[in-house]
C-alpha cells in the first residue's frame, strides 16, 4: 500500500501517455472508441488525482524517483498540496474539455491527430504539477509547451501557421532561458530538487540574480507576462475551441506554477524579502493586468478578446504572487482555481456559438441569448465573475488578493485591482447586454421567433458544471478550492514542507 | 600472442585491405562488393567495442607495430579518448555505408560504385588509425590518406559542382597537411622525437631552449588541423564540399572526418604541449572566441539556406563550434561535454543527412521550399529528421541535451556565464532553422500536386530508426557513454 501510494504519481502521468499511443491504434479503427477511450482516459486520471486526496490532506508529500539521467539530476515526482491542487483543477477541467470536444470536434478534420494531442498534453501538464525537481519540470514544460503547438495550428489555416510560428519561438526562447537558470541553479545549489530542506540558492549573487531572470523569463513566457505575453493573443483565438480553453485555461497556469516553485523552493522566501526582486514581477504584473484589460476593449473577434482577457487576469495571479504574504498567496492561488473555471466556460460557450451559427465576431452576436439562451447564460455568469461581482468566485479572489494587497501595505494594488474590474465590465458587458437585448443584425427578421438552437447536450453539460463551480466557489463560504487554497498558502510560507 | 591482442593493429589493417580487394572484387563478383564492406567495418566496430571493454577494465594499453618498442617503432596507444573514437567512428560509419548501399545505387554511375567502397573503407581505416595513433608522424600519414579519401568520395559523383568542391576542399586539405607536416618537423628538430609520449617528456626541458619554434609548431598544429576541422574562420570549403556530396559521404564528412581532426587536436594540445607553454600563448582563448564565432556565424548562415544539405553543412559548422568551445573552456564539465558532442554531433547529422538523402531519393527535392507536406509521404524519414531536430536546438530527453548541458555547466564552472549564453543564442538560432522545416513538413501543403515518392527500401529505413533510437537513448540513459567520456576528460587534464 505504501508502494502503491508513491507510485500513483508515476501512474498519473504514464497512464495518459501509454493510453495516447492506444488512441492512436484505436483511431485508424473506429471513431467511437477513440472518442469514448478518450474521455474515459481524462476520467480515470482525474480519478487518479483524486485518490491522492486523503494523503495529502493529511500533509503527506509523496516523493518518488525514478531513475537518474545525470549524477545529481533525476526524473523525480513530488506531490504537495499545490501540486496536488493544480493537478486535480486541471484534470477535472480536461474531463470536461474532453466530453465537450467529442460533438465539438465532430464537424472538424484531423480528429485523429487532435485526440492523442490532446491526452498526451494531459499527461504532460500532470508532469509539470508533479515533477519531483526542476529538471523534470523542464522536460514536462518542454514537452507540454512543443505539443499544444499542434493544438494551435490545428486548422492549418495561414494565421494559425503565423500563430503557431510565433508561439513556436516565444516557447524555444522561454525553454533556453529555463534552461539558463536551471543550470546556473544547478551550479550554486548542485542540485535541483524541490524536496530539499532547505532553499537551493541562498546567497544572492549576480548569477543568482541571472537565474531569477532567466526563470521569470522562461515561466513567465507561458504565462503571458508582460512583454513576452505576444504569442498569446494569436495563438489562443486560432485553436479549436475545447483547446483554447485549455490553452487559457490551465496551460498559462503552469507559468505561474513555475514562479511559485521557483521563489519558494529554489530562493525561499526570506531571501525574497531581502533581495526584493519580487518588485521586478509586481512591475511587470501591473502593467501586465492594465494592458491586458485595455486592449481587450479593442477586439471584435469574440475569442481573441477572451484571449486578452487572460493576459489580463494572469496578471492577477502573478501579483499575487510578487506580493509574498499569506492572504495574497491564498488569493492568488484562488484564482487560479477561479480563472480556469471562469476562461472555460467563456470559451467553451464561445465555442458553442461559432459551432451553431459561425458568428466569431462581436458585432454580430446581437440577440444571440434569445437564439441560445442557455450558453449566454453561462456565458454571463462566467462574465460577471470575470468582472468580480459578487457572489461569484472571481470576485473572492480578488477580494482575498486585495486583503493580500492590505497586509502589505500597498493599497495601490487595490486601485489596480478596481480599475481592471472597470475595464473588464467595460468589455464583458457590452457582449451580454448584446446577447439579450440587441436586435438581430440585417436580413429585417426582427419580431420575428427566433427558435431556439442550442449545442448538443454533450456541449452544454460541460459549459453548465463549469459556470454552476464559478457560481458555488464563490457562494459557499468552504468549499474545495477555497480550502486548498488556503492550506497551500501556509505550507507555501512555511518553506514548503 | 593470442589474436585480441592485435586488435589494434587489425581494426586499422583489416579495412585498408579489404579496400584493396574491392576493385577486384567490383570486376569480379559485384554483388560482394556491400556484404565485404559491411563485414569489415563490423569487425573494426566490434574491435573497437572489445578495446572499449578492455580500457574500462584494465585501464589505458598500447600496441606496439611489429613488436618494435618506442621511440623506435610506431606506437598505438589506447587510451579512454581513442577507444570512444574508435567506437563512434565505426559505429556510425557501419549504419551510414549500410544506408548507403541502396541510396548510392541512384547517385552513382554504376561503374564506380566499387571504388567508392574502396574509398570508403580507406577513410574508416585512416580516421580510426588518427585516433588511436601515438605517434606524430603516424598520425601525419593517415591524415593525408583520409584527406585524399574524403575528397575522393565527393568528387565521385563527377558533377560539377562537385569536382569544383572537392578540388577546393584538396586544396585547403593540402595546405592543412603542409602545415602539419611542417609543425611535425619543427617538434621533431627541438625533441627528437616523433612518439606523443617522448615528445612530452622532450617538449619541457625544449620549452626552455626554444620557446619560438614551439609556439610557431603549435600555430601551425592549430591552423593545419583547425583547416581541416572547418573551425571559423577556416570553414570555407566545407559547405560546398558537404553539400555537393552523394548523402552517404555528406553523412560521413560531416559527422565523423571533421571530428577526427578535433580529437587529434585535443590530443595534442592537452597531452604533448605542456601546459605552460598554454600560458605563454593563449590558444584556448583563442579557441574559445573562434569557436564561439563558428557557433553564431554558422547558425546564422544556416537560416538563409534554401537548399537542405547546404543548411546541414552550415549547422556542422557551428556544431563543431560546440565540441572546440568544451576543448577551450579546460573545464572538467566542459570537456566531458565537448567530447560527449563529438558522439551526440555524429549520430544527429548522420541522422539528418541521412533523412535529407532520403527525401532526395524519394522525391529529387533538395529546397526547403519543395519539401512541404513531405511528413504524410515520408513518414519515417521526417520523423528521423524530427528527432534530429529537437536533439539540435537541445530540447529535453534526446542526446543534444546532454552535451549542452554538460557544455553550459562547464562554462559556468570556470566562471564564464556569457560562454553558456551563446550555446543558449545558438540553441535559438538552430530552433530558427530547424523547426520551420518539420513544421512545413507536417502542417503545409505543396503548392502544386508532387508525384507520390518512391518507396524506401529496408536498407534505408532501417539505418534511420537506429539512429533516431540512439538519439533518444543517448538521451534518457547517457550515462551508456559517459563513464568512458568522464575517464578520457580526467585522464586528458590530468586530474
Amino acid at each position: 500500500m505504501q508502494f502503491l501510494g508513491s507510485f500513483l504519481p508515476v501512474w498519473i502521468v504514464m497512464f495518459p501517455m501509454v493510453m495516447t499511443v492506444v488512441i492512436y491504434y484505436v483511431e485508424q479503427r473506429s471513431e467511437k472508441m477513440r472518442n469514448a477511450l478518450a474521455v474515459a482516459t481524462s476520467v480515470v486520471t482525474f480519478l487518479s488525482v483524486l485518490a491522492l486526496y486523503p494523503g495529502v490532506m493529511a500533509g503527506k508529500i509523496i516523493e518518488f524517483e525514478l531513475f537518474q539521467i545525470l549524477p545529481n539530476l533525476a526524473v523525480s515526482f513530488r506531490v504537495d498540496i499545490l501540486s496536488f491542487s493544480l493537478a486535480l483543477l486541471s484534470s477535472f477541467i480536461w474531463m470536461l474539455v474532453a466530453i465537450y470536444s467529442i460533438d465539438y470536434m465532430c464537424k472538424e478534420h484531423g480528429c485523429n491527430r487532435y485526440y492523442p494531442v490532446l491526452i498526451i498534453t494531459l499527461a504532460s501538464c500532470m508532469g509539470i504539477f508533479m515533477a519531483g525537481d526542476l529538471f523534470t519540470l523542464f522536460v514536462f514544460f518542454e514537452m507540454m509547451s512543443l505539443i499544444s503547438y499542434v493544438l494551435v495550428v490545428h486548422e492549418e489555416t495561414i494565421e494559425a501557421l503565423r500563430a503557431g510560428y510565433k508561439y513556436l519561438i516565444m516557447t524555444i526562447i522561454g525553454g533556453l532561458a529555463l534552461f539558463f537558470g536551471i543550470i546556473i541553479t544547478f551550479e550554486l545549489g548542485g542540485s535541483v530538487s524541490l524536496s530539499n530542506p532547505v532553499p537551493l540558492i541562498s546567497e544572492p549573487s549576480t548569477l543568482a540574480f541571472f537565474a531569477f531572470i532567466s526563470f521569470l523569463i522562461g515561466f513567465g513566457m507561458k504565462a503571458g507576462m508582460f512583454p513576452l505575453h505576444v504569442w498569446l493573443p494569436d495563438a489562443h483565438p486560432v485553436a479549436p475551441s475545447p483547446a483554447s480553453a485549455l490553452l487559457s485555461g490551465i496551460m498559462l497556469k503552469t507559468g505561474a506554477y513555475g514562479l511559485l516553485r521557483v521563489i519558494f523552493h529554489v530562493y525561499g522566501i526570506e531571501f525574497m524579502q531581502e533581495t526584493g526582486w519580487t518588485v521586478i514581477l509586481a512591475v511587470v504584473a501591473v502593467i501586465t493586468i492594465l494592458l491586458g484589460s485595455a486592449v481587450a476593449i479593442t477586439q471584435d473577434n469574440l475569442k481573441r478578446r477572451l484571449a486578452y482577457s487572460s493576459v489580463g487576469q494572469m496578471g492577477y495571479i502573478l501579483l499575487g504572487i510578487s506580493i509574498l504574504n499569506e492572504r495574497a498567496l491564498m488569493g492568488n492561488i484562488f484564482h487560479i482555481f477561479s480563472h480556469a473555471f471562469m476562461k472555460s466556460t467563456l470559451f467553451l460557450a464561445a465555442g458553442a456559438i461559432i459551432l451553431k451559427t459561425g458568428k466569431k465576431n462581436i458585432k454580430d452576436l446581437g440577440g444571440i441569448g434569445r437564439q441560445m439562451p442557455f450558453t449566454m447564460f453561462a456565458f454571463t455568469l462566467a462574465a460577471l465573475s470575470m468582472i468580480g461581482i459578487p457572489p461569484f468566485n472571481g470576485f473572492l479572489s480578488k477580494w482575498t488578493l486585495s486583503l493580500g494587497a492590505m497586509d502589505a501595505g500597498v493599497p495601490f494594488y487595490v486601485l489596480i485591482l478596481l480599475i481592471s474590474s472597470l475595464l473588464n465590465g467595460l468589455y464583458y458587458l457590452p457582449i451580454i447586454i448584446a446577447a439579450f437585448f440587441g436586435e438581430e443584425q440585417g436580413e429585417g427578421h426582427k419580431h420575428e421567433f427566433v427558435k431556439i438552437n442550442e449545442a448538443p447536450y454533450k456541449m452544454l453539460i460541460p459549459i453548465a458544471i463549469l459556470a454552476v463551480s464559478c457560481l458555488l466557489f464563490g457562494l459557499l463560504p468552504s468549499n474545495l478550492p477555497f480550502d486548498l487554497s488556503r492550506v497551500a498558502a501556509e505550507y507555501l510560507l512555511r518553506g514548503g514542507f | 600472442m593470442n589474436f585480441s591482442q592485435h586488435l589494434p593493429a587489425l581494426i586499422v589493417v583489416v579495412p585498408l585491405l579489404f579496400a584493396f580487394v574491392m576493385p577486384l572484387l567490383a570486376r569480379w563478383r559485384k554483388q560482394w562488393c556491400v556484404p565485404v564492406t559491411l563485414g569489415a567495418i563490423i569487425f573494426s566496430f566490434a574491435a573497437a567495442l572489445q578495446m572499449a571493454f578492455q580500457v574500462m577494465s584494465t585501464g589505458p594499453f598500447s600496441y606496439y607495430m611489429g613488436d618494435w618498442p618506442p621511440p623506435w617503432g610506431i606506437e598505438l596507444g589506447i587510451d579512454y579518448l581513442a577507444a570512444f573514437a574508435a567506437l563512434t567512428i565505426n559505429g556510425v560509419g557501419l549504419l551510414i555505408i549500410w544506408f548507403g548501399s541502396k541510396d548510392l545505387l541512384h547517385e552513382l554511375k554504376p561503374e564506380v560504385l566499387g571504388w567508392y567502397y574502396t574509398l570508403y573503407l580507406l577513410l574508416m581505416a585512416s580516421m580510426v588509425g588518427i585516433v588511436i595513433t601515438n605517434d606524430i608522424f603516424n598520425m601525419f600519414v593517415f591524415l593525408e590518406i583520409c584527406a585524399i579519401a574524403s575528397c575522393g568520395i565527393i568528387s565521385i559523383k563527377e558533377s560539377r559542382d562537385c569536382i569544383e568542391a572537392a578540388f577546393k576542399y584538396l586544396v585547403l586539405s593540402v595546405l592543412g597537411s603542409g602545415a602539419f607536416l611542417l609543425a611535425v618537423a619543427l617538434l621533431y628538430m627541438v625533441t627528437g622525437h616523433l612518439n606523443f609520449t617522448f615528445m612530452a617528456e622532450a617538449l619541457p626541458e625544449a620549452m626552455v631552449l626554444y620557446p619560438n619554434n614551439l609556439l610557431v609548431a603549435m600555430g601551425l598544429l592549430v591552423v593545419g588541423l583547425g583547416v581541416k576541422a572547418a573551425l571559423f574562420p577556416l570553414h570555407v570549403w566545407l559547405p560546398d564540399a558537404h553539400s555537393s556530396a552523394p548523402s552517404p559521404s555528406s553523412a560521413v564528412l560531416s559527422a565523423l572526418v571533421i571530428k577526427v581532426y578535433a580529437v587529434a587536436m585535443i590530443r595534442l594540445l592537452y597531452l604533448v604541449f605542456p601546459r605552460e607553454l598554454l600560458g605563454i600563448a593563449p590558444v584556448m582563448e583563442m579557441i574559445l572566441w573562434m569557436s564561439t564565432l563558428a557557433i553564431i556565424i554558422g547558425s546564422m548562415f544556416a537560416i538563409v539556406q534554401d537548399d537542405i544539405k547546404k543548411m546541414l553543412a552550415y549547422s556542422s559548422i557551428a556544431q563543431i563550434g560546440y565540441v572546440f568551445l568544451g576543448v577551450g573552456l579546460m573545464s572538467e564539465s566542459a570537456l566531458v561535454g565537448g567530447i560527449l558532442h563529438i558522439f551526440n554531433h555524429a549520430t544527429m547529422k548522420s541522422m539528418l543527412f541521412l533523412a535529407a538523402g532520403a527525401f532526395i531519393y524519394g522525391t529529387g527535392a533538395r529546397k526547403l521550399s519543395e519539401l512541404k507536406g513531405i511528413g504524410h509521404t515520408m513518414p519515417i524519414p521526417t520523423i528521423a529528421f524530427c528527432i534530429g531536430a529537437f536533439s539540435m536546438v537541445g530540447i529535453p530527453i534526446t542526446s543534444g541535451f546532454i552535451s549542452k548541458w554538460y557544455l553550459a555547466l562547464g562554462a559556468l564552472d570556470v566562471g564564464r556565464p556569457f560562454f553558456t549564453a551563446v550555446i543558449l543564442i545558438s540553441s535559438l538560432l538552430n530552433g530558427i532553422y530547424y523547426l520551420p522545416i518539420v513544421v512545413n513538413a507536417f502542417f503545409s501543403k505543396p503548392e502544386e500536386a508532387v508525384p507520390a515518392p518512391k518507396q524506401l527500401p529496408r536498407e534505408m529505413l532501417v539505418p534511420l530508426a537506429l539512429l533516431s533510437f540512439g538519439v533518444i537513448l543517448f538521451g534518457v540513459y547517457p550515462s551508456l557513454i559517459l563513464g568512458i567520456v568522464y575517464r578520457a576528460a580526467q585522464l586528458l587534464l590530468g586530474l
